[in-house]
């Protein structure tokens, strides 16, 4: 049976609005088939601060990427960012129910349920419980069915959010009429289409650096052990250029762009940058020390936060982050970023250049979320990290929307 | 409750001799007055030093004439050791000392780090002193450096919104800005005297305008109508050149000073004064063209009042002063002089600007404002629509966002400042 749909990936982003259309023909495999970048307004630090700014931006987008694909979109799937993002990790535990001691599908449930039923405040919704491995008497076991043990214990990564600040995104897409199928993280978007299985098993840590938000998702042994949202991106760079430099923004993100760099050297002392670079009145010299100093301070500092985070789940051992941090996100592009990587957080870094099969001009940074929603699309959410759905989450917001 | 300050904009003292206090509180308040170099106006007689603290003995080391030491009783001249509490208990023991060294002026500055234990607390009970006064007061206060802690840092921001509703003008300080000014390789200590310097620079401009002669005179009801509602921000910025084409140097220096950068700066202005200080070689058409540029620059939508000065012992040089109000809260006039019932209320970030201020009132008008009329066709115009007039209006971006904070740091404001990172800007 080939019957297709069309699936819209949509991320609204604090500097633009990715929309990517993918047509899913049975389950055999995904057809990029249009896509649009707008700008986005009204949105910072990855949250909606205007509604009726952002909506504009995100109904423009994806007409335009409808158009360009002469298509409909049937559902959409939508990343989620924000400082309002927090995770916590549970473990369920539960007594092996049989007489044998043998471990039956609904002990493996129970201990599921165990570890999902930590109540969050009413103004909090869950938006993913990924599952983390199982343990039978302590032991860590794949797949506990039909193994002889007392306790089975399982570990989840619970990502929750504010749920004024999840509907907010809801809202928009229903105001041109379309559903929302699912919600997935940035980080964990990102990092699906990232990352080879191998790498997940090795330990990775995939960082996506926005506009407006740092989102980053850690793989060890094969399972998603910590998300996080940093809300510092490209914006901020560039507000302290402008602050510091004393300059407008435009002619900061010129810089930022031009001139800057991750980390400074200190032979930028010597080296003088022109504002212009035209010769017109108020044209101005820079020592590049002044832009690669403020860069610095602000990317070391990102970096460090994460380290920060990983230290305190007790999750920060290079050695388990075999492969390394592998960057992406709009402000990947900034020059030396893999250095600073090395400096701050120990670890080797590269920058991701896209998957192999797509489109060339769909390998860029900016798209990697986006591409993760699609994959989520096709795979659902039985993918190995087995991140499964609370099955009421969607129903529950929508509840909270009224368009009537 | 006091009534009297209502009475502000009409200046009551019938004398010619204008009479300015500037008065140091606490040890950094003190250290800053200490160190004042009043350029000439000190022997005139119209300028009065004086300096409060708990501690004796630092305050036995001072110059300044007139010194006063409270809470005897509390602390036994020993200081307030950063406590608040001690702080206030001290300056409420001696409040009638304190109304004494007050006095009867017209100008009232108080020089203030805030922070400590001294200064923080008793700044706020020396102002509303003052407010019960027929006196203009403005402060001066510094903020401790991020890396002081963050214990500092809330003393600080709770001090500040107190002391913003009994003054009426308010020229935050904070140290993580003024050490972007001066040398590469300014250490802390260093950029302590730093703060002193722009202080001196604040407090020298204002004194030259009220005392000297000049070619646009301004008087104390001048300044009075720029500063008549208490509460509200200030924005406060100086710029200076010598030799060569030090007009357009000075006004450079001006829009690169980091005073007028600060994150939190308000888009709009309500009242703006402005003085500069030239030699004797400055020409009237040149404090025009610095007058018409500054208008522009400043979006001031009414009311900028313009002082020039001449220095006899200067030549071709212009220092040029700004000070700036914005977003005056409407409160009942019953509660002005009342301390802010819950300082918290009163944050440091997101003031509320109220462009629909009374326009009945209007000071007197600057000598020269035919310039300044042209450069303002339509005074209807919205504030919205200011902001896309001049991209130079570095609104702090994150304004209106929550507050990003993470291990107690505000994670909006620019690193470099938090870490006291210095950027040196100025290519040569």
């Amino acid at each position: 049976m080939s019957e297709s749909r069309v699936v819209g990936a949509v991320e609204i982003g604090t500097s633009k609005v990715v929309v990517l259309l993918g047509e899913i023909i049975g389950d055999e495999g995904l057809n990029i088939i249009g896509h649009s970048i707008g700008s986005s307004i009204g949105v910072k630090k990855g949250v909606i601060q205007d509604l009726s700014a952002a909506s504009d931006c995100v109904h423009a987008a994806i007409m335009k990427a409808e158009k360009n694909a002469q298509s409909r979109i049937d559902e959409v799937y939508l990343a989620q960012t924000g400082s309002h993002l927090m995770g916590n990790f549970n473990v369920g535990t539960t007594n092996v129910s049989s007489s044998d001691n043998i471990v039956r599908g609904i002990d493996i449930n129970q201990a599921k349920e165990d570890a999902k039923r930590r109540k969050l405040p009413p103004n909090r919704t869950y938006i993913h419980h990924i599952q983390n491995p199982f343990a039978l008497d302590g032991q860590p076991v794949d797949n506990p069915l039909s193994r002889e043990g007392r306790q089975l214990q399982v570990g989840y990564w619970s990502v929750h959010g504010e749920s004024a600040k999840v509907s907010d995104s809801i809202r928009v897409i229903r105001g041109i009429d379309l559903d929302v199928s699912d919600m997935i993280i940035s980080s964990i978007a990102s990092g699906a289409v990232l990352l080879e299985d191998a790498e997940k098993d090795n330990g990775a840590l995939v960082i996506d650096i926005g506009g407006g938000t740092t989102d980053y998702v850690l793989y060890r042994e094969g399972y998603i052990v910590k998300t996080g949202v940093v809300p510092v991106g490209g914006d901020h760079i560039t507000n302290d250029l402008s602050i510091g430099l004393r300059l407008g923004r435009k002619s900061a993100e010129e810089f930022k762009i031009e001139h800057g760099r991750a980390y400074y050297d200190s032979a930028d002392r010597d080296v003088k940058v022109w504002l212009y670079g035209d010769l017109t009145i108020g044209d101005r010299e820079y020592p590049l020390a002044a832009i690669t100093k403020i860069i610095d301070a602000r990317v070391s500092e990102i970096f460090a936060i994460i380290k920060e985070q990983l230290e305190n789940a007790e999750l920060y051992n290079p050695a388990d982050i075999a492969c390394g941090v592998v960057l992406t996100g709009g402000s990947s592009q900034l020059t030396g970023i893999e250095e600073s990587v090395r400096r701050n957080l120990g670890l080797e870094a590269r920058v991701f250049d896209g998957p192999l099969d797509v489109a060339a001009e769909l390998r860029h940074p900016g798209y990697s979320t986006a591409l993760g929603l699609l994959h989520y699309a096709l795979t659902g959410q039985e993918d190995r990290q087995k991140s499964a759905k609370p099955a009421s989450i969607l129903r529950k917001l929508t509840g909270l929307l009224n368009f009537d | 409750m006091d009534t009297t300050n209502e009475s502000l904009t009409t200046p009551q003292s019938t004398t010619d001799e204008l009479k300015i206090k500037i008065i140091g509180v606490g040890g950094a308040g003190t250290n800053a007055v200490d160190g004042l170099v009043l350029d000439d106006f000190g022997g005139t007689g119209n300028v009065q030093l004086a300096a409060i603290n708990t501690d004796a003995q630092a305050l036995a080391h001072s110059r300044v004439a007139e010194k006063l030491v409270i809470g005897r009783s509390v602390t036994r001249g020993l200081g307030a050791g950063g406590e608040i509490e001690i702080g206030k208990k001290a300056a409420e023991a001696d409040r009638d000392a304190i109304a004494a060294l007050v006095g009867e002026m017209d100008l009232i500055i108080l020089v203030v780090g805030l922070g400590g234990g001294t200064g923080s607390a008793v700044a706020s009970i020396v102002a509303e002193v003052a407010a019960k006064t027929q006196a203009l007061v403005l402060a001066f206060a510094t903020l401790p450096f991020s890396f002081e802690g963050s214990r500092r840092k809330h003393i600080a921001e709770e001090s500040i919104g107190e002391l913003r509703q009994l003054v009426h003008g308010l020229i935050p300080l904070p140290n993580d800005i003024l050490l972007q000014e001066g040398e590469e390789d300014t250490s802390v200590l260093n950029a302590f005297a730093v703060a002193d310097r722009w202080i001196g620079r604040g407090v020298n401009s204002l004194c030259a305008m009220l005392l000297k002669t000049g070619l646009i005179n301004q008087d104390i009801s001048s300044i009075r109508s720029v500063f008549r509602d208490r509460g509200g921000r200030t924005i406060f910025g100086t710029g200076a050149a010598s030799g060569g084409d030090y007009v357009s140097d000075a006004l450079e220096d001006l829009f690169i000073c980091p005073l007028l950068h600060m994150g939190d700066r308000p888009a709009q202005l309500d009242r703006i004064l402005v003085n500069i200080v030239g030699g004797t070689d400055l020409a009237i058409a040149r404090v025009n063209e610095v007058m018409s540029l500054l208008s522009k620059r400043f979006n001031s939508r009414d009311d900028i009042v313009f002082g020039a000065v001449i220095d006899e012992s200067r030549s071709a040089s212009l220092e040029i002063c700004v000070l700036g109000k914005a977003g005056i809260e409407g409160s009942p006039p019953a509660r002005r002089s009342a301390p802010a019932a819950d300082p918290s209320v009163v944050p440091l970030e997101g003031l509320n600007l109220q462009p629909e201020i009374a326009q009945d009132d209007r000071p007197p008008r600057p000598v020269h404002q035919s310039k300044l009329r042209e450069s303002k066709k339509n005074p209807e115009v919205d504030q919205e629509e200011f902001l896309f007039v001049d991209d130079n209006v570095q609104r702090g971006y994150f304004d209106k966002t929550d507050r990003n904070l993470y291990n107690d740091e505000d994670l909006d404001v620019p690193t470099f400042m938090r870490r006291g990172i210095k950027i040196k800007i100025k290519s040569s």
